[in-house]
Formats: structure tokens, sequence, C-alpha cells
């Protein structure tokens, strides 16, 4: 009975080529993208998913009320951590945290590493595996250095690196340091990236020495273990005690000045954040948020275009069935039962897919390369290859053929005998189900594009908006070499001085838009000033800063050349200067600690951050000697590439080992906007996908319905009907459709596009002609892809119509 | 073999109901050959139907072998027809995708008879109906006489008790129609209940006894025999 289910099925698909192949086609490339953007969504959310104690482990961080309401803050200070474990209990072990890139010599080679300084608890709490060594104490010492697989191979290549001794720059210092052990080369589903391991205290003068028993200097990161069993809620509430004795200045300020608590009341807070939401949480907008959406709305596209897939399938599969019907009827006749009916019309269906999902799975393979460049993900078919989740796929793959196959063969295996051989079928039914299937269909499309066009816009205007300052001539690039930061600076104006394409360098601790080395810094400053707390981003800057920016001064003046004599200037920006609250900003000073500082300008409100957030009060110092990372070059308008490339050049000859990691700050700026520009990228294949499987479902409906009217068509030519009469005729109960799945799916974009937007702190206004335009495109795609059909049909000679029947 | 009995059938529209059949009895006995003749709506094919378990009557009674069948529901109704009961079609209603020898084997699949056995009936069948070299064809490719001897093959492979042909030669030319009804004659010669629908004189004039129907009644019954 099997051979015979089968052989019939091989011969119904050949028999019906054109609508195997439209089946295939669609469900082929459905299967193909969904395994793609399911790979993508997977690894995005296996993140951090490999430690063994991964689910007790959570980072440390504090919800501290400030006056933009509440603060998320991760970073940490010195003492913190070990006190934590000390007087708190339910931490089982606890590592601070920082991640920074280290000047690395052994022998004649020079190599970046990236670098965690972290605390002997870190190899027991996460799983990153000694394979050499070691495998007890590898950080214990300040000198010792653990380092992964692929690190030591760079270094040492085959040499037996345990024991070694390799140089680190620190303070302009090379300090030795001893290969202890060798870790694993690990997952790159790991947050925590790094080529080699210190100990915490190994940092420099300035991140660690300096902040020793300081509890206002944070700086890193703290991670911890729970005891087990340990509900999180319950260690925060225990750590009360710890907040009021060690943060009580820094309450009893908040309490004076009028902020408001948190959620439970408290001013400051410490709250554990589970390592596998560490990936996807937000600290920008006061309480962290924690976002998955980004995986999940990959995995939703791709379950739309497999639904819509399928509907093509189902609604084929229900039309053509009125082909069928005396085989369903003689089969009947001879004894076949409803299961037996059942199993044969849904074996065809499983047929098709299994095809669909082999060619599914080459294209994805085919694609693969060019899915990682584009998306720049290294999300690969191994990432899908573990028991759980081959066991998902296969159900998903068994419901998906259950459903979409089952369906239209229970319906034709509960055919009435006589009927079926009658070759009589009741459709009007049916087309209800075929009808909102489509409207389905499309509306998924309407809402794909009107997502796209939105996003589109937003993305425009974040790259478009005047951010505040020069973003179209300035390089910036980090001082990733040997001599010190002043020594480079010096050193960079002296080689650049008599270039004429340059304008103007200068430098400080934080970097506009995302660099191209991935790293960013930022530092909070709070104090008292006049009986209220005070906070303000605190950027360090060399002369020529605001020059080099084209910031614009609006009141005062900028820092003088000779940056010396500024050494106790501030400038402001508006949003400080408005906290300030001064009748006479000019005359203002700022107490710190260690001085007192007098505000010499005040600039204009510029983007220092992105455009998710609101300018927040920003304060340039001219320290002198202070660590000044980022370097900014002016450059002329005229030959940007000409001068880019003398950038690079003088860099080289200062620093001959350093790798060159410059880029215009409007490709910092862009480098902001990857996450939109992947979900541009989704959602605008997602919509091509959806309309592109829509119109092949309604390419197929429109063959099967002008076969099905080909009478109507010809009586009707015979009375009298024009041939746009008739094309009118076939196009608009196809049009309706496309016009109701417009009207529904409409509100629904538009209140999700308006969510989204709120995200933002800079947005476009929504505007009814991105979803009119949406609509349109769905319109004008499914009309041009019925018109083939339907115009032949009401062009065709009336007497052959007739005659057929 | 069949005793009906007030035999009755309407059928319904919303604003109409139409009799299809009214009151119609009449009895077959095995081994009979009775052809059911009259003009075109007076009730043949539903009678055809019921008799053939395709369809269930709304009143009277139908003994199958002794045995009540009105009102059996479709699972009972199919096991006893594929079991007792072929079907020979006007349109022969061979399936396209099956070759000749697939479509007399579907009967022995349903029937759970094993794939050795079959192999054997079917061919035994095929030789008897003298379409053996056109095993491996399929429908399209025979001609109308050569499909409908196939679409008795296919009727008779099971060893039926009852044969119900449905205007069997009304598709074939004479000489066609004329090979039909000596197989026909001879699968009744050798034992096998036939009952027949026809509108041809000709072919009815080959059973045993025609009885005439108009408006869902019987009107007359001759015996030729």
């Amino acid at each position: 009975m099997f051979k015979n289910y089968i052989k019939i099925a091989i011969r119904n698909l050949w028999k019906n080529r054109t609508f195997t192949a439209l089946n295939v086609v669609g469900l082929t490339v459905a299967f193909g993208v969904a395994l793609l953007l399911g790979m993508y969504a997977v690894f995005q959310l296996s993140f951090d998913r490999f430690h063994e104690h991964g689910d007790e482990i959570y980072q440390v961080y504090t919800e501290d009320s400030g006056l933009n309401g509440i603060e998320a803050n991760i970073s940490k200070s010195e003492p913190f951590a070990a006190a934590l474990k000390d007087e708190v209990t339910g931490v089982e072990k606890i590592t601070r945290y920082n991640g920074s890139g280290v000047l690395l010599t052994y022998q004649d080679k020079q190599l970046g590493m990236g670098t965690a300084y972290v605390d002997p608890d870190f190899f027991d709490m996460f799983s990153f595996s000694i394979i050499k060594g070691d495998k007890t104490n590898p950080i214990t010492s300040e000198s010792s250095v653990a380092m992964t697989e692929q690190a030591a191979k760079r270094i040492f290549g085959d040499e037996n690196p345990i024991g070694q001794t390799v140089t680190i720059l620190r303070d302009e210092v090379e300090v030795p340091f001893n290969v202890t052990a060798i870790i694993e080369d690990f997952p790159n589903t790991s947050s925590i990236g790094f080529d080699i391991v210190l100990n915490f205290k190994s940092q420099n003068e300035h991140a660690y020495a300096r902040t020793v028993g300081r509890w206002d200097m944070e700086n890193h990161e703290v991670y911890m273990q729970l005891s087990e069993g340990l509900k999180p809620e319950q260690f925060e509430k225990s750590t009360a005690d710890f907040t009021q004795l060690h943060y009580k200045n820094e309450i009893d300020n908040a309490k004076r000045d009028g902020l408001q608590p948190n959620a439970d009341g408290l001013y400051r807070q410490i709250k554990v954040l589970p390592l596998a939401d560490v990936r996807f949480a937000n600290f920008n907008q006061g309480v962290v948020s924690v976002n998955r959406t980004m995986p999940y709305l990959v995995l939703g596209i791709s379950f739309l275009i497999l639904f819509i897939a399928c509907v093509n399938f189902i609604n084929m599969s229900i039309a053509k069935s009125s082909q069928r019907l005396r085989e369903i009827g003689m089969r009947k006749t001879l004894g076949a039962n409803k299961k037996q009916l059942f199993f044969q019309f849904w074996g065809e269906s499983i047929l098709v897919f299994l095809i669909s999902i082999g060619l599914g799975i080459l294209l994805a393979v085919f694609l693969l390369p060019y899915f990682q460049t584009l998306f720049k993900t290294q999300a690969s078919l191994a990432t899908l290859l573990n028991p759980t989740l081959l066991l998902v796929l296969i159900l998903s793959v068994l419901l998906i053929t259950l459903i979409a196959g089952g369906y239209p063969a229970l319906l034709m295996s509960r055919l009435g005998t006589l009927q079926s051989l009658k070759g009589k079928l009741d459709v009007n039914g049916k087309n209800h189900l075929r009808n909102s299937l489509m409207v389905l269909q499309f509306g998924i499309a309407i809402l794909l594009i009107s997502g796209t066009l939105v996003l589109w816009d937003q993305v425009g205007f974040m790259r478009a908006k005047d951010l505040g300052f020069n973003k179209d001539q300035v390089i910036a690039f980090p001082l990733n070499g040997e001599l010190n930061d002043q020594q480079a600076i010096e050193l960079l104006r002296n080689t650049l001085q008599d270039k004429p394409n340059i304008e103007s360098v200068t430098a400080s601790n934080n970097i506009l838009g995302l660099g191209k080395d991935g790293s960013r810094s930022t530092s909070i400053l709070g104090f008292e000033h006049k009986g209220r707390g005070v906070d303000t981003h605190m950027v360090v800057v060399d002369a020529d800063y605001v020059e080099t920016l084209d910031l614009n001064i609006i009141e005062g003046r900028s820092f003088r050349k000779n940056l010396a004599s500024d050494s106790l200037s501030v400038i402001i920006n508006e949003a400080m200067a408005k906290q300030l609250n001064e009748d006479d900003i000019l005359a203002s000073q700022i107490d710190l600690d260690d001085a007192v500082y007098s505000v010499v300008g005040v600039i204009k409100d510029f983007n220092f951050q992105e455009l998710d957030q609101n300018i927040a009060p920003m304060t340039l110092f001219a320290l002198p000697n202070w660590n000044l990372r980022n370097v900014y070059v002016k450059v002329s308008s005229q030959n940007l590439e000409q001068a880019y490339t003398d950038v690079k050049a003088a860099w080289h000859t200062i620093e001959p080992n350093a790798e060159f990691q410059g880029s215009f700050l409007n490709e910092n700026i862009e480098r902001t906007l990857r996450s939109e520009r992947t979900m541009i990228t989704m959602i605008g294949s997602g919509s091509i996908l959806a309309i592109v499987l829509s119109c092949i479902g309604l390419f197929a409906m429109s063959l099967l319905i002008v076969a099905q009217r080909k009478k109507e068509i010809g009586v009707r030519k015979i009375v009298g009907a024009s041939v746009s009469a008739i094309t009118i005729l076939l196009t608009k109960d196809f049009l309706k459709l496309v016009v109701i799945a417009f009207l529904i799916a409409s509100p629904i974009a538009w209140w999700a596009m308006h969510n989204w937007l709120q995200n933002y702190a800079y947005h476009i206004d929504l505007n009814i002609w991105m979803f009119l335009l949406a609509g349109g495109i769905a319109v004008v795609i499914a009309m041009l892809t019925i018109a083939v059909k339907t115009i032949k049909a009401a062009t065709s000679n009336p007497v052959d119509a007739l005659r057929t029947e | 073999m069949i005793q009906i009995k007030d035999l009755e059938k309407f059928y319904k529209t919303e604003e109409v109901q139409t009799i299809a059949l009214n009151k119609l009895s009449f009895n077959v006995k095995e081994g009979e050959f009775v052809a059911i003749m009259g003009p075109s709506g007076c009730g043949k094919s539903t009678l055809l139907n019921i008799l053939g378990l395709l369809d269930d009557p709304d009143g009277g009674s139908f003994m199958f072998n002794g045995t009540e069948v009105a009102g059996y529901n479709e699972r009972k109704r199919s096991e006893l027809r594929k079991h007792n009961i072929g079907f020979v079609f006007q349109s022969f209603n061979l399936i396209d995708e099956l070759t000749v020898f697939e479509n007399v084997e579907l009967p022995l699949i349903y029937t759970g008879v094993k794939p050795a056995e079959r192999k054997k009936q079917v061919e035994a069948v095929l030789e008897k109906m003298q379409i053996m070299h056109r095993r491996n064809h399929f429908p399209q490719q025979l001609s109308g006489g050569q499909q409908q001897r196939v679409a008795v093959a296919r009727a008779v492979v099971n060893k039926p008790k009852l044969i119900l042909a449905d205007e069997p030669t009304g598709n074939l030319d004479s000489t066609n129609g004329n090979e039909v009804m000596d197989l026909l004659i001879d699968l009744n010669e050798a034992g096998t209940t036939i009952i027949m629908v026809t509108h041809s004189e000709h072919d009815a004039k080959y059973s045993h006894r025609i009885i005439r129907m108009l408006d869902g009644q019987k009107v007359t019954e001759n015996i030729l025999a």
C-alpha cells in the first residue's frame, strides 16, 4: 500500500508540475531562510549558556537614585567585591572584572592582546577550562599570566608556553609575566572575551593602585556566584545593611536632594543580573531592562515566512483537490477508509515537504557565508547541532507537515463517496478559509514592509541628524602603542603640523560613537554644588578639542593653546549649565575634592552619546598628564582619503608596531547603528520574502480561479463584456483581500513601530504615508502578479472556453 | 439476495423537495441478471447508488443477503461493499495516475490481500479480460473499450457476489459495447449477480429481467428468460 501511495504521489506531483514547482520553490526558500534566521536567533540566545555554574552566576549592579531618576550602575569600587563576600551571606564566589587591551612582547614579537583582569575565583566560577599548567591557582600571583590556546599559538608557535616569560607594557615599563596556564579555546557565544587573563591587581596604576580602598572610584564590573538554592531576590534584600554601611553619605544626600527612591523605596540598592541576561541588558535608561527583542524578532520573522509558504501549500492543495474528486470517490467506492485516504494525501504532502526541507538545507548551506557577512554573525549550522535543539527542529517540521499537509488531507478524506464520484465539491466554506489565509499572508507582508519603511526612515534620520560636532572631517583613533599618551600626541602634532590637509589635532579620554577597536568608556562624576548633589559626564581633553570638533561656544571661551594655564578651568555644556542653575554661569565654580574649578565657557549641547539617550550634563576638563586614549585629527574637506593616508603614515612613523585603528567620526556613528542596520536588513529581507512568497500563492490561486471560471468568462464575453470588465472582475476579488489585509495590518504596524520608536530619545514622527506606501507596494505587486493570467483569460476566445465545457 | 421494500429517497434543496425513489419494491435473486430502464431522472442511478451501498435510503427496507442494511453507517457500508460488490461505470472512473495493473489491484489492496497473492489474482483477471499486454499502460493510452474492460476487471478482481453496472456501454461504440456485454454475460454465467442500469434496449436484452421505472416508481417488469 505504501509503495502505491509513493507511486501515485510522485505521478501526481509530476502531473501538476507547475503547482509542485511553485510549492517546492516557496517551501525551499522558506525552510532555507527559516534555518538561517533560526541559527542566528539560537546563536544569540545561547550566549553565555556554556558555563556549568551559569545559572548561579550574576553580574552585580546598583540602582542609584539620580537627578534624572533611577540609574543602573555596573561599575564597582575596588573594596566592594571583597567586602560583599565577607559581609553578606550567600556569596559563594566573587570576582572583579576589567577588560582592556595590552601590548605584549615575546622575543622580537609585539602583539596587542585582549586582556581580562580578574580575581582568582574567576576560573572556579566560569567554565574557561585550563588544559595545561596550573589548574588550581593560575593567576594567584600578580606576575602570572594565563592565555587561550589561540593566543599561545600566536605568541609561541609550537613551543611549550608553560613557564615562558613574556613582558607586558604597563605604566611605560616592560613588566615580566610568567605563563602559568593555557585555557581551552571557548565557544564564540561568550560575552566575556579575552586572549590573556591577568590578576586584577596587575593593572596599571591608574586602574588599580590609585583606587585601592576607595569606595568613590568605580571602574570595573563584579560577577558573583550565589550559594546554591539562594534566590537572587532574597540576596538583594539581604544587602540592605551592607548598602547602608558603605553608601551612607550617598543615601543621605539623595534624601536631602529630594531624589526619587526606586521601586523598593530605596535610594541605593544592590541588585544582581543573571549571567544569561547580561548580553541583553540595557543600562542606558535607568532601570535595567533585559531585551531579547532582536533574536525573538528574527525567530518571529522566520516563523512568519514559514507560515506564508505553508499557507500557499494549504491553499493550493485544497484548490487542487477539486481535480481529484473522482479519484477520491473511486477509492472510497473500492473500500478505502478515511484513515487510508488521509495517509495517502498526507504522504504526498510529506514528500513535498521532505524535498523542500532537503533543498532548503542545501540553500542555507550555500547562503551561509553571505548571511554571516551580511549580519556579522558567527552563527553556523553547528549552532543547531545539539540534541535538544535537533529534537525541537524535527518536532517543528513534523508539526508543520501535520498541519499544512494534514489539514487538506483531512478535508479530502472526509468528502462523501457519492459527492466525490459526481465530481461536485461544495467550496464555499473553504473559500472563506482560503481568503482568510490570504489576508493573513498579505497582512504579514504589509506589516513587514511598513516596519522596514519606518526603520529606514529612523536610521536615515539618525544618520543625517546634526549631532552638534563635525563628524565628516574628523578622524579618531586610539593610542594603542608603546609611548605614553602625552608623548604620542606631541609627536603626532609635530609630524602632522606641516601637512596642508591637516587642520588640528587633539585628544580626549572619551570616544565619540564607536571606534574601530570597539572600545568605549564613560566617567561620571558626582559632587556637591551649593548643598545639592550634581552629576556630570567627565571628559578630559587636550588643547584644541573644541576647535577640532567644531563645538559651538555659546558663552565664554574655549581652552587656551597653553593648556597648562587652564588646568583649573572647565567648559560645560548647556545641560550642565542648566543643572548648576547659576545666574552668571561664567562666575560659577565647581568644588571637587582635590581642587576648585572655574567655568570658563559653555558649549552648545551636542550628542556625545547615542541617540537613544537625551543629552546629559557634561564637563570638559583640561587636566595635565591624564590618560587621553583617543586622538582626534581634523582634516581639510578637500581630499579626505589622502588626509586619512597621511594620518595613518604619521602614526606608523611614531608607533611602528601598533595597529592604526582610525576611522572618521561618521563611521564611528555608523558603527553605533549596527543593531538598527541589522534590523533593517532582517525585516527588509523578511518583507521581500513575505511579499514574494505571498505572490507565489496568489499566482497559483489566480491560475486555478481563471481555470475554474473559464466558462463564466466565455459566457460573459459572448453577452458583451469587455476585456477590461473581465480583468476587473477577476482582479477585484484578490484586490479586496489585499485591501482588507492593509486595513488590519496598518494599525498593528503603527502600534508596533510607535512603541519601538519610544526607545529613541530622538526619533521621527510616524507618518501615514509610510503605511500607505507599504499598502500601495503590496497592492501593486499583487496586481502585477495576477495581471498576466487575468488579462490572458480576458482576451482569450470565448468559443474555446465554451467548447471545453 | 436483494429485497427492497417501499424504498424512498428524497433530494432537498432550500426550496424544493424532489422525490427520487417513491416506495419502490422488488427482489433480485442470486445469479440473476436484471436490467433497469427508464427515462433520465426516473431514479435509476439513485437506486443503483443505494443498492451499491454508496448512498442511504430515506425510507423503506433494504435487505442484502438477508440482513437489513438500510441505516448502516459509512464504515459498515464500506466494509460490506468492498467484499461483496463490484462497480462498472459509464465513464469508467479509472484513476489516471495508476497503470492498468495498479487500477485493477486497488480493491485487493483495500481488502488487505498480500502482494504476491494480489499479483496472481490481478494477472489472472487481466488474462481473462484479454488486456494483459496493456498491464503497464495508463488509462489515457487505451481505447474506450479497453478502458471499460479494465474497469470490469477491477470490478471482478475481488470476486464480488454482485456487480452493479451504470450504463456500461454508454460511452462505447457498438463493437466495444458488445464486447463488454459479453464479458458481463460470462460473469453472470459464472454465478455473479448483475444489476445493470441502461438506456439501451439492445443491452437490456442480454438480461433475465427488465424493470422499467418512471418518477421513482416501478412501472413494468418483463421477464426475458
